[in-house]
């Protein structure tokens, strides 16, 4: 009974809940005056994403004539849900670690495919075309990063799983533990093709401009997010908030959860992590490229992360 | 009680643009995104961005003496934004028609089909009397919210 509260409280306050919204927002903000002093713009204040919020609290959401009301106005809060909770499976290092229950490399995956999914539902559920062509090209995009992330997750059992003297282990608490002892994998010349073919992974998951084909507001008017508006958008803007910590969250848990033993400590190292990981791996790429046609995405997630993520996979088994 | 004042300004610090071309020669549409994209006039200070989708903003730009073969476009666009929203019009043609005001294409002034909150006159306006244009919206969506 205690640990189904404390899988409760997780979700809903701690790593994930109020937590994982705030941290989602704020590093949203530091992204985009990050972003508007590289370009030696003023920029908007660090709280913009919060204004944000509050605002389209204030927006009358319109259901089009042609959507499904039901799905249209229900999907994304799926979004959010499934988001909360893979917020509560990722583990920080001497802050916190996902009771045995939840905590598993497995289940995260499963629920990272949710927002992809639920964009493909919302888009096709508006009935506009701009939302179908969204729905096709997140689709092709997910076909083509999901591989890879399956292989990179794969691989980092396997090594974990061998070094405790079995087979695989998919158990997030294991993986931190094991590289605490034996050093982060960020180190270990075996996994840099898993490290390489994460970071093509991540900012395809977040939809960062390279990789932004499904929303690209310039060619598909934001695609699968076309006809919302009002709190309904909110909902989309917290579901992308939340997964960046998740999936930022999952490349500190997998390649370098090193910190120090203490509370304070541990949290600070964690946070500074994922700002140095999100300002590196979103705020330089997303201003440094310009945007890939949906063909060209899908042929470069074939050929370079796939291959960065099996050679990982057969390196790590045979070493 | 005193929680929905508070949010409320807080939320006109995200004004959310989108550009309505109704028949413009780009002069002014050219002046709104160098004022949206070149440093020296950086709207987002503001909380200002533009999107893609008109059900997604806050302040409608429109430029352009609202030709013809537009209206129809133009106004079922306008429709699809929700409210409280505010119009802009931007550039002298949607005031009077501006150097298109004798064709038989243009039906300028363009506040007999849409309503206009704050015009910026010019042809085109100095991208500071855009941002001023955007400013002075933004006190009358505060009052609409």
């Amino acid at each position: 009974m205690s640990n189904q509260i404390a899988i409760l409280l997780a979700v809903l306050l701690f790593p994930g809940g109020v937590f994982a919204l705030a941290l989602g927002l704020a590093l949203k903000g530091v992204d985009r005056r990050v972003a508007a002093r590289l370009q030696s713009r003023v920029g908007p204040p660090l709280m913009q994403p919060f204004f944000d919020i509050v605002k389209l609290g204030f927006k009358r959401t319109m259901v089009p004539a042609a959507a499904n009301e039901t799905v249209f106005l229900y999907t994304p809060l799926i979004g959010v849900v499934s988001m909360l909770i893979a917020a509560a499976l990722v583990p920080i290092t001497s802050v916190y670690a996902p009771d045995a229950a939840i905590g598993n490399l497995l289940v995260l995956l499963y629920l990272l495919m949710i927002p992809g999914i639920v964009l493909m539902i919302a888009g096709s559920a508006s009935g506009s075309p701009y939302g179908a062509i969204g729905f096709s090209r997140e689709m092709a995009l997910m076909i083509a990063y999901e591989g890879p992330l399956v292989l990179i997750a794969a691989a980092v059992a396997i090594r974990t799983g061998m070094g405790m003297g079995g087979w695989a282990t998919f158990s997030l608490n294991d993986i931190v533990a094991y590289q605490q002892t034996h050093g982060a994998f960020l180190f270990d010349p075996v996994m840099w093709p898993a490290v390489a073919a994460f970071c093509f992974f991540y900012p395809a998951n977040l939809g960062i401009v390279p990789f932004d084909i499904p929303e690209a507001e310039t060619e598909v008017l934001e695609g699968p997010i076309i006809e919302y508006s009002g709190p309904v958008l909110a909902l989309f803007k917290l579901m992308s908030a939340v997964k960046k910590v998740v999936v930022l969250g999952l490349g500190i848990a997998l390649f370098f959860p090193l910190a120090p033993a203490n509370l304070v400590g541990g949290l600070l190292v964690w946070l500074i992590k994922m700002a140095v990981l999100m300002l590196i791996g979103i705020t330089v790429v997303r201003l440094s490229t310009g945007r890939m046609r949906i063909d060209q995405a899908f042929v470069f997630f074939l050929k370079w992360p796939l291959l960065l993520a099996v050679a990982s996979l057969a390196v790590v088994v045979v070493v | 009680m005193g929680l929905i004042p508070d949010f409320k300004k807080i939320a006109t610090r995200s004004p959310w643009l989108y550009r309505i071309n109704a028949g413009s020669c780009n002069g002014c549409d050219v002046e709104m995104a160098t004022t949206a994209l070149i440093p020296r006039y950086d709207v987002e200070r503001l909380g200002c961005q533009y999107c893609g989708s008109p059900k997604h903003a806050d302040i409608v730009l429109i430029s352009g003496p609202l030709t013809v073969r537009v209206k129809d476009a133009v106004l079922r666009m306008f429709d699809e934004i929700p409210e409280p929203k505010v119009t802009v019009a931007v550039g002298v043609c949607p005031i009077s028609g501006g150097i298109f005001r004798e064709s038989y294409a243009v039906l300028a002034p363009i506040d007999q089909y849409i309503p206009i909150d704050v015009n910026v006159p010019g042809c085109p306006p100095r991208p500071q009397a855009i941002i001023a244009g955007v400013a002075k919206a933004i006190e009358i969506w505060r009052e609409r919210l």
